[in-house]
């Protein structure tokens, strides 16, 4: 299985304090990932980074997503090759509208890609299909981008938003706090459906109840800004039962 | 003086007006809509005074104000509650860029006879530089016991996590910044009834957005 993602020796830190400490990591195409580990281990910064949020700054290492240097493209341009982060708190963007917001997001990504932008037409009966995969209201598309939503309603938002993109990178971050067992299992079966040969997911999550429904691969421990141990779904269940305690 | 007879309604619309002084005095049960859009002035002011001298009347006042290079809109609103039962709305944006002025004064007076009134006034205006002002004084004056009257007045910048999360989608930040700024100015503009003022409003504020 060829390679999508490869972290060396990752350092970041957020107003001088450093958070991750020489994370190394591989992920490949088809596979799914989970992090799991103590508050403040270093897990939302590792999504922040990777995703080129400004707040945090890295002082070493390297990140390649299919060859190309990540760390060199502003955030808009990763996303455009592929990577999504479904928010832990998705952000209220008031006056606009989820249409406005998900049509200008589509057509940039195809305008990077070279191609033509989605008529209205087109897209419209994209956000259809893909909202239908979500058990989504129809109301969505003129209401303004999670304002007013739910906690569930914004969670179930980010994996919407991940369908109509098509990442081959998704990342997911605490996507299972504050949601409910059917508002769980809807967005673990979405999370599902969007699998694909050739994309891969990084499951970051405190508990070992999303990986009932979203069955990872590999299951890394990050502690204190380092991977301390992998395994596979088996450690998520032995975390569960005997907690962080031995990392901390 | 303009005078609205009893039930009278009344809508009006000033757009990119380089003086306006109104006075405005409302008869029994009557309501009144002003809408002030300012997105290309050099130097602007804009005054209005409204005055309930009936009761149960209404009035509703929104002013949008885009300021620009070093240009200077002040905006001047006094209501006057003289009598009881009435009502009235105040919202006020402006919009900040360069080294643009803005200054707004917004006198509200219930007098002791007007109870029952219910009174709010709202300013919120955004900073897209550094060199940008704002002077802001909103002014109270409540004699009477029976009513209910807020006002509320916050300066700020665009939300750096909006726009983060708007990237991450993978929308270019002067995009990103222009639907913000969009977003903040339209639900002004959407107070305008006549749909095709409205939507030539909404045409074209996206070309009176700078980067």
């Amino acid at each position: 299985m060829s390679e999508l993602l490869v972290i060396k020796n990752l350092h970041a830190s957020i107003q001088d304090k450093e958070i991750l400490r020489g994370v190394n990591l591989t992920i490949g195409q088809g596979e799914v990932h989970a992090i799991m580990g103590p508050n403040g281990a270093g897990k939302s910064t590792l999504s922040a980074v990777l995703t080129g949020n400004p707040q945090y700054r890295v002082t070493e290492g390297e990140i390649w997503l299919k060859g190309k240097n990540l760390l060199e493209m502003p955030p808009e341009q990763r996303a455009r090759e592929g990577v999504f982060l479904s928010f832990q708190y998705p952000v209220e963007i008031p006056g606009v509208s989820m249409v406005n917001f998900m049509r200008t997001a589509v057509n940039e990504k195809r305008k990077y890609e070279g191609k033509e932008p989605l008529s209205a037409t087109e897209f419209l009966r994209l956000m259809r299909e893909k909202k239908k995969m979500l058990a989504m209201a129809d109301k969505l598309n003129n209401r303004s981008v999670n304002e007013g939503f739910s906690g569930g309603e914004k969670k179930k938002n980010e994996i919407f938003q991940m369908a109509m993109l098509e990442p081959c990178l998704s990342i997911l971050d605490e996507t299972d706090s504050g949601l409910d067992i059917d508002a769980l299992r809807i967005v673990a079966d979405g999370v599902n459906m969007l699998k694909t040969p050739e994309n891969a997911s990084i499951v970051i999550t405190h508990y070992q109840r999303l990986l009932d429904y979203i069955v990872p691969d590999f299951v890394h421990v990050l502690a204190n800004g380092r991977i301390v141990k992998t395994g596979d779904k088996q450690l998520a269940l032995e975390l569960e039962e005997k907690g962080y305690a031995e990392f901390e | 003086m303009l005078n609205l007879n009893k039930g009278e309604h009344k809508e009006l619309v000033f757009i990119n007006e380089p003086n306006l002084d109104l006075h405005i005095s409302q008869a029994q049960d009557s309501s009144l809509r002003i809408i002030v859009i300012n997105v290309s002035p050099i130097h602007q002011f804009t005054s209005i005074e409204v005055h309930h001298v009936g009761t149960g009347c209404s009035t509703e006042i929104y002013v949008l104000a885009y300021v620009k290079n070093k240009d200077c809109v002040r905006t001047c609103t006094r209501v006057y509650h003289d009598v009881g039962g009435g009502q009235s709305k105040q919202v006020i944006k402006y919009v900040l860029a360069d080294e643009g002025q803005g200054a707004f004064l917004g006198e509200l007076k219930i007098l002791p006879d007007a109870q029952k009134v219910s009174a709010e006034q709202t300013n919120r205006n955004l900073l897209l530089s550094e060199e940008a002002t704002m002077r802001t004084q909103p002014q109270m004056e409540i004699y009477a016991d029976d009513v209910k009257a807020s006002h509320g007045a916050t300066t700020g910048q665009l939300d750096e996590s909006a726009l983060f999360y708007m990237q991450q989608r993978g929308i270019d930040p002067q995009t990103a910044r222009r639907m913000l700024v969009v977003a903040f100015m339209q639900d002004i503009i959407l107070q305008i009834s006549d749909e095709k003022i409205r939507e030539q409003l909404l045409q074209s504020i996206d070309g009176v957005i700078e980067e």
